[in-house]
């Protein structure tokens, strides 16, 4: 029998996941944070059309939410949605086809950075409109509630999102209804340029979860074990049958809104005060600190996402372009309608 | 199967015919849910749901909170997960609070997402003037969202339609919003029994004709063939159009008409400008049926202001059957 | 004033005619309705009349390609000296396909330009410009309908010598269609002498059970149900001459109405329990409106390329038909029926022709499209008795079928069995009469 006393100090996800699992997670934050550099750099060279909203610094909250969600689980995401796709076992090959708008691309280039889905993996798609998905998300737990299919949806927002409409009535109907959903906010303090002080009337986005009755926690969003335990939990809660719980993850964006994004509104300490939490740091020193790898592991780890992202984008660019004839393709199910 | 005139026809109210359609796929699809604001107990504003929550209880038959945009939410994400929700929204008016989810959602995550995911999706919209509900309870809005790609529009017209196109619409993989004008609700007309469909995107001529073509959509349908009845006794043949669907248009059937008759009058309860008799003009004038016209085209539709209380005013501002026989005699007689 | 002779818009998408030969030899006489010269266009040939009494002129050479509405002769009165070609008034009111170029390559040297471009001075021509208020006012165009303008572009009317009876002086289609009328030999059909009596009914020989009746289309007539016969032989066969076709009487048809009640009082006259009922073209549409009104004498439906489920019908291959007087201008009008041309042999042209002899037979036919297809659109509707019928019911079609479009037959409802063949035209019945025979025999 374990010491209960030891149990309690030795963190929750090293508890709750084989060192296979956490190690797989922590290749899901370096592949994630390769993946968005190697977004910025193909930006940069002119690859890739339109803006996009880099997760950079968000990768426990992607990687820590998902962790106990199979395939058949949904997720709904957001315009910052890249690391969410990875956390859910996305393709990376035909998401930066995607980004190159080619009809190898997960919506066959018509989509874009804000948009990318996969329902065959559970993910049911990033949006464009801040707060979209949410009622999408409760949707999606009901129709697992009527089906019975047993599976939970994660439904992941901003902070930008907690003054929509559409926050408070999803949150109310999926408690009236208590349906089999969590949502997860990603609080990283800013809508495009307005921090949360400045927009929310409420100290932590969490404590709204009161007015909807349903439990709220803020955690710290950089620390994976954190993440885990309190999503798990909701996880879990939802898949008794016990109805929605919010999880705050308190997190940052290291680059800005944007493309566009001139970073005006936060100083340059703030920014590099958070880089020095940087979330992966974290994960590696627990894994090495637990004995599940060696920073060797850990170096062979980044090397080696380093590489995927080379080939996905290698396959990227080798991809055809959609052709212009079928730009009205996939409006309809039964294409005739387009007409 | 040989010809049989049945002795009497069955008839339904438009309503009637609604819950039928309703009740029908309820029975053979556990996955077709009826969403909307006081559907259950209450039987729905217009008792269209009825008494459909005895029968199937709450859990189908769901009354959600006063939250359009919540709850046409939470039907786009059902309707991606598996179910086939048909929302109702107490007036179509209120369609406006929930814009977000159909037009930005609904409409476009198929194309979106490169045709990975379908949102069979049923809306139904409660529409039109004539209750003195006023300006926020009486709008056409079908116009709105026939300009969304993506989406399904129809109007029926008659109890048959309603009850045929609202199964068409269930068995579509797209969204289809359904504008049902409250005036009809209570209209008694002949209704099949059991199951059948009525294609959406299919016009029906009501009446034929040969002096001028008359495309009406929903209640007008019926004041049209009113004008034509009377326009008969004064030597003008109608012929009298149902569009019955908004998007996808029934080109053909129109620009046939317009072939044959060489005139075109849209009556329509939409605001005039930018409405559909927009559209329909606009269709023929770009084909080749322009070559027929004898005529300029005419629309009658809403007048340019919100829909007002005073009954008097009300029956002013949308076009009625003395306004139809006018315009189509304006036009016969050469006149404009 | 001579009389002007142009190459005419004889189909649908014709911008030019080639003159293939003249009747009339330059400087011979003509009378008003006799051949003038033959032309052939892209897909036919066809004869036209003189429009008017006079002395042939300035004759466009035999080969050359006209475009439409352009002069190709003009015909002088016994005394008028014809020195050189009127000029025609020129701009907005001529053809738009004037300006198109026009022939082959190897025709250009021969192409005619019967307006010498030399002569500057067109005024004393010009009178019916010059007086049309609208035309000189507006100084670019003047108003009509687009209905009157195609009426004009079709027929090579010039229409600024009309004055419209619309909306400040707007031209409607009415207003050409009248000038037609009066101003030139009108195309439609010639008076014919009607006669009276019941229509012509034949039988097979044998046969038992239910008697299958049989509708022909337009311009044929029973004896065009031959190739399908052998395939339904094992039922009595019941074939009905439409009026003014085949044996049966040349009667005065007011309207579509009064035809179905023609029939209908044949059909009525058989006194048969039930038939099956199979109609083409014509036939179809007759076919179905009796059954929509005999609901119960009908036990099953046949349609084969109706008429009546759309606007659009090939009225210049209706025309060429009927006005056919020889097996050279009948042929290229026959091929169009089909899609593969070889079918319309010489000798079934000739047949076909000597079955058409009779002139007023012609006429009482003209007479009929022109009430039932004016202006080349079908004026029968009868779409809402297809949603109505309730008996089984077929609809054959090619998909090649020149004359009325198959995908008439996609506003058939659910219940309507649809059976379309590629690769024929407007006869299947002739075309591909082994599968049409099947298809019918399992309906019985």
């Amino acid at each position: 029998m374990p010491d209960t006393q030891l149990e309690q100090n030795i963190p929750y996800a090293i508890r709750a996941y084989s060192p296979e699992q956490l190690t797989d997670a922590l290749r899901k934050m370096f592949l994630i944070r390769k993946f968005e550099e190697g977004a910025e750099d193909s930006y940069t060279r002119g690859l890739i059309h339109g803006t996009m909203h880099l997760s950079i610094g968000q990768e426990a909250s992607a990687v820590g939410s998902c962790m106990s969600l199979t395939d058949e689980d949904k997720i709904t995401s957001t315009h910052r949605g890249h690391g969410h796709c990875v956390a859910k076992n996305a393709d990376l090959g035909k998401m930066f086809a995607e980004f190159f708008g080619k009809e190898t691309g997960y919506c066959k280039g018509r989509g874009g950075s804000m948009h990318i889905a996969d329902p065959a993996k559970g993910n049911l798609g990033a949006n464009g409109i801040v707060g979209g998905g949410l009622p999408i998300a409760v949707g999606a737990a009901l129709s697992a509630k009527r089906l019975g299919t047993g599976a939970v949806t994660i439904c992941f927002f901003g902070d930008g999102a907690n003054n929509e409409g559409a926050f408070h009535e999803s949150l109310n109907i999926a408690s009236v209804w208590k349906l089999p959903v969590v949502f997860v906010c990603e609080n990283n303090k800013y809508g495009m340029s307005t921090s949360t002080e400045r927009s929310t009337a409420v100290r932590n986005i969490a404590d709204r979860a009161v007015a909807y009755s349903m439990p709220g926690r803020t955690v710290d969003g950089n620390d994976f074990s954190a993440v885990t335990e309190a999503v798990d939990a909701a996880v879990a809660r939802a898949r008794r049958g016990e109805g929605p719980s919010l999880i705050e993850n308190l997190t940052y964006r290291w680059r800005g809104h944007s493309k566009s994004d001139r970073n005006r509104y936060r100083t340059k300490e703030e920014i590099s005060d958070w880089m020095g939490r940087d979330p992966i740091v974290s994960m590696s020193r627990l894994l090495v600190d637990h004995g599940i790898l060696t920073n060797d592991g850990v170096a062979a780890l980044e090397t080696e996402a380093e590489q995927v992202i080379k080939d996905a984008i290698e396959f990227a660019a080798a991809s055809p372009y959609p052709k212009v004839e079928e730009v009205t393709r996939d409006v309809y199910t039964v294409q005739e309608a387009a007409e | 199967m040989n010809a049989h005139t049945p002795t009497a026809l069955r008839e339904l109210s438009y309503a009637e015919a609604i819950r039928e359609a309703m009740d029908l796929a309820m029975a053979a699809d556990d996955r077709v849910i009826l969403m909307g604001e006081d559907i259950g107990v209450y039987g729905g504003a217009f008792q269209v749901t009825g008494d459909l929550v005895h029968k199937y209880g709450t859990d189908r038959v769901m009354d959600t909170p006063i939250s359009e945009l919540g709850g046409a939410g939470v039907a786009v994400g059902a309707a991606l997960t598996g179910l086939r929700p048909i929302f109702e929204f107490q007036f179509s008016d209120f369609a406006a609070l929930a814009m977000e989810q159909i037009v930005n959602q609904a409409a476009k995550v198929r194309y979106m997402l490169g045709g990975a995911v379908s949102v069979p999706l049923v809306m139904r919209f409660p529409s039109g003037s004539g209750t003195g509900a006023a300006a926020q309870h009486s709008q056409s809005l079908e116009a709105w969202l026939g300009h969304v790609p993506g989406l399904k529009v129809v109007q029926p017209s008659t109890p048959e339609d309603v009850k045929g196109m609202l199964l068409a619409a269930l068995e579509d993989p797209d969204p289809v919003m359904i504008f049902e004008h409250k005036i009809l609700y209570k209209m008694k007309g002949h209704v099949p029994e059991g199951y059948y469909t009525t294609p959406i995107g299919k016009a029906a001529i009501r009446r034929a004709g040969k002096d001028v073509s008359i495309v009406a959509t929903s209640i007008m349908v019926h004041k049209a063939l009113a004008a034509a009845e009377q326009l008969a006794g004064e030597g003008i043949d109608a012929e009298v159009i149902d569009l019955r669907t908004v998007r996808p248009m029934d080109h053909e059937t129109v620009l046939a008409s317009v072939r044959k008759t060489g005139r075109l009058v849209c009556v329509y309860e939409g605001v005039k400008t930018l409405g559909v008799g927009a559209e329909i003009s606009a269709m023929v004038a770009e084909s080749d049926a322009f070559d027929f016209l004898d005529a300029p085209i005419v629309r009658l539709g809403g007048a340019e202001c919100p829909v007002p209380y005073n009954p008097e005013l009300e029956k002013a501002v949308v076009p009625q059957t003395p306004d139809i026989v006018e315009a189509v005699k304006n036009v016969v007689k050469g006149r404009i | 004033m001579p009389i002007e002779v142009i190459m005419p818009k004889v189909d649908m998408d014709m911008t030019s005619g080639k003159i293939a030969v003249w009747h009339v030899a330059e400087g011979e006489a003509v009378a008003k309705g006799d051949p003038l010269f033959d032309i052939e266009t892209a897909k036919a040939a066809m004869e036209i009349e003189a429009p008017g009494d006079g002395v042939l002129h300035f004759a466009a050479p035999e080969g050359s390609e006209i475009a439409i509405g352009q002069p190709v002769a003009w015909l002088y009165a016994a005394g008028e000296k014809p020195v050189e070609p009127p000029q025609r008034p020129g701009g907005v009111g001529t053809s738009p396909a004037a300006d198109q170029p026009v022939g082959p390559d190897d025709r250009q040297s021969a192409a005619p330009d019967p307006v010498p471009a030399a002569d500057p001075e067109p005024a004393h021509e010009a009178g019916a410009l010059a007086d049309d208020p609208a035309a000189a006012e507006t100084g670019e165009g003047f108003r009509a309908t687009p209905r009157a303008r195609s009426l004009a572009r079709e027929s090579g009317l010039d229409l600024r010598g009309l004055s419209g009876t619309g909306p400040r002086g707007r031209i409607q289609g009415e207003d050409v269609r009248s000038a037609l009328q009066t101003t030139r030999t009108a195309p439609a059909p010639a008076r014919f002498a009607a006669e009276t009596g019941p229509l012509a009914v034949t039988r097979s020989k044998g046969g038992t059970g239910t008697p299958v009746v049989l509708i022909h289309g337009f311009a044929s007539d029973a004896m065009s149900w031959a190739p399908i016969e052998g395939a339904l032989k094992q039922r009595p066969l019941i074939r009905i001459d439409l009026p003014g076709h085949g044996k049966s009487p040349k009667l005065r048809i007011p309207s579509f109405r009064d035809l179905v009640k023609v029939l209908r009082e044949a059909f009525d006259a058989l006194s048969l329990e039930t038939a099956h009922l199979v109609g083409h073209s014509l036939g179809g549409a007759l076919a179905l409106a009796l059954a929509d009104t005999r609901p119960k004498s009908v036990s099953t439906l046949t349609l084969i390329a109706p008429a009546g489920l759309g606007a659009e019908v090939n009225g210049a291959a209706l025309l060429g038909i009927g006005n056919a007087t020889r097996p050279e201008s009948l042929g290229p009008w026959l091929r169009t029926l089909v899609a593969d041309e070889r079918l319309v042999t010489d000798s079934y042209v000739r047949l076909a022709m000597a079955a058409r002899s009779d002139p007023n037979l012609r006429a009482a036919q003209l007479a009929m499209a022109d009430m039932l297809f004016p202006d080349g659109v079908q004026a029968i509707d009868l779409r809402a008795a297809l949603e109505r019928v309730e008996m089984p019911t077929r609809v054959i079609w090619g998909r090649q079928d020149a004359i009325i479009p198959w995908r008439h037959a996609l506003r058939a409802p659910g219940r309507v069995g649809l059976h379309l063949f590629d690769g024929i035209g407007h006869m299947p019945q002739m075309e591909a009469s082994d599968e049409v025979g099947k298809i019918i025999r399992s309906n019985l």
